[in-house]
């Protein structure tokens, strides 16, 4: 590791603690009802998009309501996406005619099980992509289809995390807020003004937003080269800001002109983090405690840290075998070293490992190396942050309530060890909650190890439907532990609604296309219903005083309680998973073993 | 109320704004926004909104965000390249291939229609030997190298990855001087525009030569094209490959 790499890395980190309270401060007001400076501009919007969409304003919902707006709004999601990708060659603003006998031979068939998993896939913030969409997807699919569902997946985890919020700041309140007022309040106030900013910053940078068809250029050697254009830049935004990750090309994050500078790399780290780390100063400031808001951000810090450290060592430490081949590891002025076998020369590997690590912290999936490639223990450090529910900073909405579903946990075990009943923020944690959150944890490692393990097993008969004939393991690139790895990636990566890849698996089949659509369907809702449930549960409740025998949540003693819980589930629950995957296949690189 | 169970008539109630705001925030985010994006980006940055398009003499060789292949020893030599066929712009992609993958360390061999056996994937190794031939670096060989060579004194590349996955004794070639990781590695993209310093250093013997001139005189046009790491501490060093091969040839143009 290099000064220069480790200063890359801290002050990517003071800049995130740095708009962490404007930022909270900010989200505050908005889902308070309080005027913001945006407001001459929005307000008017706002109310027309009320009055159209027959949402009364000042009504307030129970959470079985909020729950069930939440699900409608997901259903009509989902049938617009499924219904935009199945049309998309009968539709305008397709240049490369895509499903249309026109298409170019290395394109992409919309099947319906890919459109099915791809439609779960962008309602449910998880921007898997089991298509490439340099070669499936329509300038309309990409815009009207994929991007909306970039802000309204977003919009809808952070509706819950505020929703889950108000459980603990209200009490003796039968509701939760209302989702509709919610979800455009962020869409409106917070969404769609930052990414209008970033968009011309990608653009300044070098990202392209057109609406032009390829370019067809003549090399200075004489070839010709098809270069895609697309209105990729205001995609771009808000793909980074709502956590969201899918890619407008195959190289997602990594493609030149979706990520032209490292500068432009530095702003689109920011703007994963800016509303997670933001909702922590926010949920503070409701629950009139400041200090519980800092904590959870504490907490999520360390983690932080160390994940990034960890990953950078590995990947600058790169792989032994290349050393001794005779390939430089050592970083020097002329030259990153490492391990660059699927890394961008501009990125290098501090900033390759750092964004692997952002990115899979929060739920946002978007890759400016190809994780597939990195070392084993490199490539460890975003599977296990997916596993344990992306609780660092998180998905937008969904790191902050997945990490108070785990403070849950930690207070009940707390609890248990003082022999006390379990307090946060002023709220009894009782059975309900608990056994709320354990659903909530369960339920996503259940569908993780449960498919990874029928895939790795499964054999499917020649001529069938589901898959190719033999076992769904060998629709990976890379055999033996690292096979394995690209499994568990993908089922973590559905279920935690990230949506990043070891990608060399070959998932567009219909077996994995069914599978990981039900697996990120399980991640979300069965996420977000008990989180919601607890909502409801809580906001009922009396705020119990302080007392002596209170266990203190806003300090240093419960932020490792909490890290511990965090690390402890996820230990307990994969590691047997990943001592088969890249724990395995570093003992098997440092002996120099190849399969 | 207890946990669970959604009352008919409350989903029910809640299907009419969930159809309309889909609506709603489809014209609003999927239409409305980009479509000011783009008119806004036209006004401010057209070159960059339209793919920072490179013209030499009226016409457009390239984009110099975009890598393109180039093979011809004139010129400078981009990364390896896993998009498509190689910087494939239409199909950008990584290799994916692990640590351990013996694929990605030592090529594979595939049989072509006419059951001649052909590379399928060059590997690293061979790679590593054509990077060192081509730039003149020193190498030590378990194998004398020549024995690859066939009756035109070209590289047998199927015969060498054949050698390279030799279980009893595979071939171990090695630089003397470690070489650049970037030089015989394939990028995230496929479509990486940049080698690294180090490695256009080591080529500028190559191009110079192939150009009949000195190379202090292509090492001197090097730092024009090399990006420091940004705001001095973001990202690595590097330098345009596609930039720097248009200034050669306006500089020092190949002799036929």
């Amino acid at each position: 590791m290099t000064l220069l790499g480790i200063a890359q890395i801290a002050i990517f980190f003071v800049l995130v603690v740095a708009i962490t309270k404007p930022a909270g401060v900010f989200m505050y007001r908005v889902f308070e009802g309080e005027r913001t400076f945006l407001h001459p501009v929005f307000r008017p919007l706002e109310r027309l998009i009320y009055w159209l969409g027959g949402v009364r304003e000042e009504e307030e919902q129970s959470w079985v309501r909020y729950s069930a707006s939440m699900i409608s709004l997901s259903i009509f999601s989902f049938i617009f996406v499924y219904l935009l990708q199945r049309l998309q060659g009968h539709l305008p603003l397709n240049p490369m005619h895509f499903s249309t006998p026109q298409a170019p031979s290395n394109a992409t068939a919309m099947t319906p099980d890919l459109a099915f998993n791809t439609a779960v896939s962008f309602t449910t913030n998880t921007n898997w992509q089991s298509y490439s969409p340099d070669t499936t997807m329509s300038y309309l699919t990409q815009m009207a289809a994929l991007a909306v569902q970039n802000f309204v997946s977003a919009a809808v985890g952070i509706a819950v995390a505020v929703a889950l919020i108000r459980g603990f700041a209200r009490h003796t309140a039968k509701t939760i807020g209302n989702f509709w007022v919610d979800v455009t309040r962020c869409t409106l106030y917070v969404l769609l003004p930052i990414c209008i900013l970033a968009t011309l910053f990608f653009v300044a940078q070098g990202s392209i937003q057109n609406f032009k068809g390829p370019a067809t250029v003549t090399t200075l050697e004489g070839a010709s080269q098809v270069i895609e254009q697309g209105p990729l830049a205001s995609q771009l935004a808000i793909k980074m800001l709502g956590t969201n990750g899918g890619g407008y090309f195959n190289a997602n994050s990594a493609h030149p002109y979706e990520n032209p500078t490292p500068l432009a790399n530095l702003l689109q780290m920011l703007l994963i983090f800016v509303l997670g780390a933001g909702l922590t100063y926010m949920f503070g400031k409701m629950v009139r405690d400041t200090r519980q808001g800092w904590a959870i951000f504490a907490a999520m810090s360390l983690m932080f840290l160390a994940g990034a450290f960890i990953c950078y060592w590995a990947e600058q430490r790169g792989n032994p075998m290349l050393t001794n081949m005779g390939l430089e590891h050592v970083y020097t002025a002329g030259q990153p070293g490492g391990n660059m076998e699927g890394k961008e020369v501009r990125f290098g590997n501090p900033m390759t490992a750092l964004f692997a690590t952002v990115t899979t912290d929060a739920s946002c999936g978007a890759v400016i190396g190809m994780h597939d490639s990195f070392t084993p223990i490199g490539g460890l450090v975003p599977l296990f942050n997916i596993q344990t529910d992306e609780v660092i900073f998180g998905g937008v909405g969904a790191g902050l309530y997945s990490m108070l579903i785990y403070a849950v946990v930690a207070v009940f075990i707390g609890g248990l060890m003082v022999g006390r009943t379990p307090e946060y923020v002023g709220k009894k944690i009782e059975q309900k909650e608990v056994k709320m959150a354990i659903i909530a944890i369960l339920a996503t490692s259940v569908v993780i190890l449960g498919f990874t393990a029928i895939s790795s097993v499964a054999p499917f008969a020649k001529g069938g439907y589901w898959n190719s004939p033999g076992p769904a393991a060998a629709n990976t690139n890379n055999g033996a532990a690292h096979g394995f790895s690209e499994m568990l990636y993908a089922y973590s990566s559905g279920a935690g609604n990230n949506g990043s890849a070891f990608a060399g698996i070959n998932a567009n089949t219909p077996w994995y296309n069914l599978t990981i659509g039900l697996d990120m369907l399980v991640g979300r809702f069965l996420f977000i219903i008990p989180a919601l449930a607890i909502a409801g549960s809580l906001a009922s409740k009396k705020l119990v005083p302080v007392t002596s025998g209170t266990l203190p949540t806003n300090g240093s003693l419960f932020v490792v309680l909490l890290i511990g819980t965090v690390i402890i589930v996820g230990a307990l629950t994969y590691f047997p998973a990943l001592s088969l995957g890249p724990i395995v296949e570093h003992f098997q690189m440092l002996n120099g073993k190849l399969f | 109320m207890g946990p669970g169970r959604i009352k008919e008539q409350d989903m029910l109630k809640e299907l009419g704004p969930g159809f309309r705001l889909t609506l709603i925030f489809t014209v609003l985010t999927g239409l409305l926004y980009p479509a000011v994006m783009t008119g806004v980006s036209e006004l401010v940055f057209p070159k960059q909104a339209n793919g920072s398009l490179v013209t030499v003499g009226g016409k457009v060789v390239g984009s110099s965000l975009i890598g393109q292949p180039f093979a011809k020893a004139e010129y400078f030599h981009p990364r390896p390249s896993a998009a498509g066929s190689g910087y494939d712009a239409t199909a950008s992609s990584g290799s994916n291939l692990g640590p351990t993958s013996a694929k990605l360390l030592h090529g594979t061999t595939k049989m072509d229609d006419k059951n001649n056996e052909i590379v399928d994937f060059d590997g690293i190794g061979l790679r590593i030997v054509h990077y060192c031939i081509d730039n003149d670096i020193p190498y030590q060989s378990s194998i004398p190298i020549d024995q690859f060579k066939d009756s035109h004194g070209d590289l047998d590349e199927v015969k060498l990855i054949k050698a390279f996955n030799d279980d009893k004794s595979p071939l171990a070639f090695t630089p003397k001087t470690p070489i650049p990781q970037d030089a015989v590695t394939a990028s995230a993209s496929g479509l990486d525009p940049h080698i690294s310093p180090t490695n256009a250093d080591l080529q500028a013997g190559r191009v110079a030569k192939a150009r009949g001139i000195s190379a202090d005189q292509v090492k001197q046009l090097i730092p024009q094209f090399t990006d420091r790491a940004d705001l001095g501490f973001l990202g690595e060093p590097r330098v345009n490959v596609l930039m720097l091969n248009v200034a050669l040839d306006q500089h020092f143009p190949a002799s036929k």
